[in-house]
């Protein structure tokens, strides 16, 4: 083998693929949830409905998502084999069981212990538990050094804190073993979630893919350095001070402006990439990327006014946070994710389907398995939405509310349509 | 193009590789800057190739250098193939050819 080919480190489309099916299937739910459940969204945060919709997004397409994709990408970024691919299958299916539990026990509007929760926890837990291993062996197997290694790695450490800090704080209710306010430990577990997990991960696989499809040679990559230490070093403050009672407030508003400043420093870089890119126009995958990125400024943005203040505009602190979730969650993730699909999953369909054709007979480009056109279709579906729903949440009004939600399923139902064209892509023989 | 000196014959070595594709961004290898060196001997009937990635750890590299020594197999069967992957130097955009810049941004 040639050293630096990724090719033979690939995982097996049956391992990448599924994830994508599933997801998307989660993202049709969730948007099909919140068409019939759009005027919850203007209550309080704790409702079944909109805890079902928020776990769906979140485990079901997000991590869904990135899971699969980061299977395929770790070959890419760190050069070496994923760790187990026995692993990721048995990480799947324990997902999509306990999601399916978790989901059916918020739907029931019960929130004490009941059977679908603890099934559904467990398995969720579990699955998440298999993934971490599985992407922190495979790096410590891997002997490149690199900011998207590290980011990735912290990350992989970062999912373990936070399922750890997850299970501690029903038992903490319960066997009252430390005397702490359980909402400043959820806000630790959330933040140790958000910023040290989903974040981190972003970034690291950013760092390395940004450059790379838009043809970027000398990156400044020294911001991706300091933002590594100003958001370690914030998450480390916040959750060591969570029990350390007596914290002054200041250094957990240092800490947190910290992380902020992290995350500004990795839009910077991006900023950078897209001003030098040698790719000037810029392809359907990229322009939702960009889309997404954009969001994350404007979710930055919401969270410094959740957390500076009890209430922008007169808005209740719950309708904030439903706005900040919304914008990370479905904004940037969605839109990252919507985007980095099209630079991901036609890819290793191609080469299953195409790389043992290549200069024997004329084969189809990667671009050819999708339809550019439904891409832009659901982009700008995609945008609707959001500014719908921005304008929904923050001044109350129901029926701008429906059409953010059935754009949102709109969206996933053009998105869907392109992923099943790719999925279930039929071989081709292109005529000279 | 980085090899300087190049005979007639691997001039057609040149053309011949313009038929090979990087499938993400759809431009031949050779306006890319990927080829770095081609020897073509008559006499020992062997080509040698070696050829680059725009960053190592390239989704694609192993199908690239799978479709160069197909290619190069197709046209000229008498003669021994070795493509081999190099990283030094370390290729940069500046190595796209004004060909291949046009088609980028085709």
């Amino acid at each position: 083998m040639q050293v630096g080919l990724s090719t033979k480190n690939a995982p097996s489309i049956w391992v990448v693929v599924p994830h994508f099916l599933i997801g998307t299937v989660s993202f049709l739910l969730a948007s099909l949830f919140v068409v019939f459940n759009y005027e919850d969204l203007l209550g309080y945060h704790i409702n079944g409905h909109v805890l079902a919709i928020a776990h769906l997004m979140i485990l079901g397409w997000v991590s869904m998502i990135i899971f699969g994709a980061l299977y395929q990408l770790i070959p890419v970024v760190m050069q070496v084999k994923l760790y187990s691919e026995k692993l990721a299958i048995i990480t799947l299916v324990s997902l999509v069981i306990g999601l399916f539990f978790l989901i059916a026990a918020f739907l029931g509007y019960k929130f004490q212990l009941t059977n679908n929760f603890i099934v559904g926890g467990s398995l969720v837990i579990f699955a998440i538990i298999l993934f971490a291993i599985n992407t922190l062996l495979s790096a410590l197997s891997s002997d490149e050094k690199s900011i998207s290694k590290l980011y990735i790695a912290a990350a992989g450490g970062y999912l373990l804190l936070t399922v750890l800090m997850g299970l501690f704080i029903p038992i903490n209710l319960t066997y009252n073993l430390l005397p702490l306010a359980h909402t400043q430990l959820m806000t630790t577990h959330i933040i140790l979630g958000l910023a040290g997990w989903f974040l981190m991960l972003v970034i690291g696989v950013a760092a390395k893919l940004m450059p790379m499809f838009l043809i970027v040679h000398r990156t400044k990559e020294n911001l991706l350095k300091w933002g590594f230490y100003l958001i370690n070093g914030g998450i480390i403050v916040i959750f060591v001070t969570t029990f350390i009672s007596g914290t002054p407030y200041l250094l957990n508003q240092i800490s947190f402006i910290s992380i902020l400043a992290g995350f500004v420093l990795f839009l910077f870089f991006n900023y950078d990439v897209f001003s030098h890119r040698m790719r000037r126009k810029l392809d359907i995958g990229m322009k939702l990327s960009a889309i997404g990125l954009t969001m994350f400024a404007v979710s930055i943005l919401s969270f410094v006014a959740l957390y500076f203040s009890n209430g922008v505009f007169g808005l209740a602190v719950g309708r904030l946070e439903i706005l900040a979730g919304l914008m990370l969650v479905y904004g940037f993730f969605t839109g990252l994710i919507l985007g980095q699909t099209y630079k991901t999953l036609p890819f290793i369909i191609w080469l299953f389907y195409y790389q043992k054709l290549v200069g024997k007979q004329k084969v189809p480009l990667v671009a050819d398995l999708y339809s550019d056109r439904l891409a832009e279709i659901h982009m700008y579906s995609f945008l609707l939405s959001i500014v719908l729903f921005v304008i929904g949440l923050l001044f109350s009004i129901k029926i701008v509310l429906l059409i953010a939600a059935l754009a949102m399923l709109f969206t996933s139902l053009v998105y869907g349509f392109n992923v099943y064209k790719m999925i279930f892509h039929r071989k081709q023989r292109v005529n000279a | 193009m980085i090899q300087e000196n190049i005979t007639e014959e691997e001039a057609k070595v040149y053309e011949v590789l313009k038929q090979v594709p990087d499938p993400e961004v759809a431009v031949n290898i050779v306006d890319l800057g990927l080829i770095y060196k081609v020897i073509k001997n008559d006499d020992a009937k062997t080509l040698d190739v070696d050829v680059t990635l725009s960053t190592p750890g390239c989704p694609v590299g192993d199908t690239i250098i799978h479709h160069i020594e197909t290619v190069l197999q197709n046209n000229f069967p008498e003669h021994a193939i070795l493509v081999e992957l190099v990283w030094e130097p370390t290729w940069n955009p500046d190595m796209i050819s004004d060909e291949g810049r046009e088609e980028l941004n085709a």
